[in-house]
């Protein structure tokens, strides 16, 4: 009963001070959110050794070294060699770098683009909505994987490696946000502080970016989270197939697809375990980041 | 010239306004036929049931209908002389919030969760006047202050969620005053209140309607309200002015069936009741509305044989007292109607 009485009171929770803007209350829930708070570190770690992968260390990734080739770790190669004589380590640092690039990218050009498509759609309606929707059922209708595949086979070349599949993938990739905000628009823009607004003289571009898009930003907040972990695993996913980044630049997927060489997955593990640690615990960290931000923004719920 | 203009044009003027709404591909009309003028300094009570077109009506004079689903189908609306119905988005936008502004029914969503007070109101000044920004907080104070609220510097960087409705819908009379508009629609301003916190509304709206000597038209299912603030009352029913008068003879004596029957529908203290007086039947929906005669007919006590054939006109039956009903011989022959 004593012990019932007391838990009870710990979880009571602590009402935040009435004076809190809203996102000022997400912010605190957020903060005391352990297990999304140690995914936040974690992650800005892995970004912040991947960016600067460069400053790190001085070991030139696409230099062939036969004097070393498939090495063990050791004190002189921390993750040992690949077959080519690469550093794992190094590569494990410039690869989180084209990784995070393209999940990063991919997210802002997919949420920017299908939120400026959503909010349109859903604002004005009719016949625009009608058209935008119906271009955006054609691009979901897509063949994803085909596609990325045959548009990566056409734009190669013009476009330096990483940021062709960034394209690809975000030209194919906005369908699903557009549809989201739209129809978060839609009920947010029943309310009457809308029409509130527009009786105050505000042009449609103010309603929309001012008014309509704080409220619906927390659903695209939790969205873009959740699709930049989706996004690394396109990318990973894709770069192991061999249909994603050029082979010569390093990145998670790349890595762990030399591990399609049986001998490379049984005697050298080295080379393929790293990344795959790394790319999983990324993602799982960006998803209890993701969480959290769903939990913090939730006024239901209090932490 | 501007006094010439003061003194000849009536601030609102709206001549066979007709309102639709688009029903499995074909247009009812919401507001139809409706006529009326709105003087300056002067409160203009609209009264009916649910559904009668009231709120379409208003609506239709911002032009703040629903995209897509309804329409003004013809008839003119004229602000200060100018036809406004022709008006685009662009121009409309300069005059809403700064010569017509409106407060809505609901005073819980009618602000934005998001913003704090001070930056709504702030809003509506930025939207019409070059102003800066410590000017604009200055202002939004003195607003608040003007409509009661007592701890304005503090109101000013709180959220909507911390205050009550009462308290909302202040602010809001304070954003709709911002720019002295000329005419505020109030769109059943009282409506989600409790009944103390009406009266304090009321007054609210009495005052700032002197001070600022604006014109206000005042949208209510509630006849004591009428009875306490609007100098002239119209009744509408199912899309229609029935009736139309000065306050005082409103009241003292009811016309219409259906102003009758919503006067009998009030408690009264005096008298002991066993029930209260009710009108059987709804308004009917805009699909099964009557087409031909009179549109109460099937739910008037008194309708008579012809009401279901002939339409009755709007038309003076008394000096200053108009009224659309067969009962009356003015309507019948439409004679009066351009006495207005």
């Amino acid at each position: 009963m004593e012990a019932l009485t007391e838990k009870n009171t710990n979880q009571t929770p602590s009402k935040p001070p009435k004076n809190m803007s809203p996102w000022a209350i997400a912010r605190r829930k957020f903060v005391r959110n352990k297990l999304a708070m140690t995914s936040s570190v974690f992650l800005l770690i892995v970004m912040i050794a991947s960016f600067l992968a460069p400053y790190i260390t001085t070991v030139d990734i696409s230099r062939v070294n036969l004097g070393q080739m498939s090495l063990p770790p050791s004190s002189e190669h921390w993750l040992g060699t690949d077959k080519s004589g690469r550093d794992v380590f190094v590569r494990l640092l410039y690869g989180g770098r084209v990784s995070l690039l393209v999940g990063l990218a991919c997210t802002f050009l997919i949420v920017v683009f299908g939120t400026i498509v959503g909010s349109i759609a859903g604002y004005f309606g009719g016949v625009v909505d009608s058209v935008l929707m119906r271009f955006t059922d054609f691009i979901l209708n897509f063949p994803f994987l085909v596609f990325v595949i045959v548009l990566n086979a056409i734009l190669f070349g013009h476009l330096s490696g990483v940021w062709v599949l960034i394209v690809v993938i975000s030209v194919l990739g906005w369908g699903g946000v557009a549809r989201l905000v739209r129809s978060k628009i839609l009920s947010e823009k029943e309310n009457e502080y809308i029409l509130a607004a527009i009786s105050i003289g505000c042009r449609p571009s103010k309603v929309i970016i001012k008014h309509l898009l704080p409220n619906v930003l927390s659903t695209i907040i939790v969205q873009a989270t959740i699709l930049f972990a989706t996004m690394i695993v396109a990318e990973s996913g894709l770069s192991y197939l061999g249909f994603g980044v050029p082979t010569e630049v390093p990145s998670w997927g790349n890595m762990l697809s030399t591990s399609r060489d049986p001998d490379v997955m049984q005697n050298m593990p080295w080379t393929w375990i790293p990344p795959a640690i790394v790319l999983t615990l990324t993602i799982l960290s960006i998803n209890f980041i993701g969480e959290g931000i769903k939990d913090a923004l939730n006024p239901k719920s209090y932490r | 010239m501007e006094h010439y203009l003061h003194s000849k044009v009536p601030l609102l003027e709206i001549k066979n306004l007709e309102t639709a709404f688009k029903i499995d591909g074909n247009y009812y009309n919401a507001v139809d036929q409706v006529s009326f003028t709105v003087e300056r300094g002067k409160i203009l009570g609209v009264v009916g049931e649910s559904g009668c077109g009231k709120s379409v009506m208003s609506l239709s004079i911002m032009k703040l209908l629903p995209k897509g689903a309804g329409r003004i189908r013809g008839g003119e609306v004229k602000f200060e002389g100018k036809n406004i119905e022709h008006y685009s988005e662009k121009e409309m936008n300069k005059i809403r919030g700064k010569d017509i502004s409106m407060i809505f029914q609901e005073p819980m969503t009618s602000l934005n969760p998001v913003f704090t007070i001070g930056y709504q109101i702030e809003e509506v000044l930025h939207n019409h006047f070059k102003i800066t920004k410590e000017d604009a907080r200055k202002q939004s104070i003195k607003l608040l202050r003007s409509v009661g609220i007592s701890r304005a510097e503090q109101i000013v960087n709180e959220y909507p969620h911390q205050l009550s409705g009462g308290m909302r819908q202040r602010v809001m009379i304070a954003m709709a005053i911002a720019c002295q508009p000329k005419l505020l629609i109030a769109d059943e301003p009282t409506t989600a209140l409790d009944v103390t916190v009406q009266a304090q509304i009321l007054e609210l709206l009495k005052d700032v309607q002197s001070v600022n000597d604006m014109a206000i038209i005042l949208i209510t299912h509630d006849l004591g309200v009428v009875a306490e603030i609007c100098d002239e009352v119209m009744v509408m029913y199912a899309g229609e002015i029935v009736e139309r008068s000065d306050v005082r003879s409103l009241f003292k004596a009811p016309k219409h069936p259906y102003t009758r029957l919503l006067m009998d529908s009030i408690p009264k203290m005096d008298v002991e009741e066993e029930k209260l007086g009710s009108i059987k039947g709804i308004v009917p929906s805009l699909k099964d509305m009557p087409r031909t005669g009179c549109k109460f007919a099937n739910r008037c006590p008194k309708a008579m044989p012809e009401c279901t054939e002939l339409k009755p006109v709007l038309a003076e039956a008394e000096k200053g007292h108009e009224v659309s009903c067969l009962l009356y011989e003015s309507s019948k022959t439409g004679e009066g109607t351009n006495v207005t």
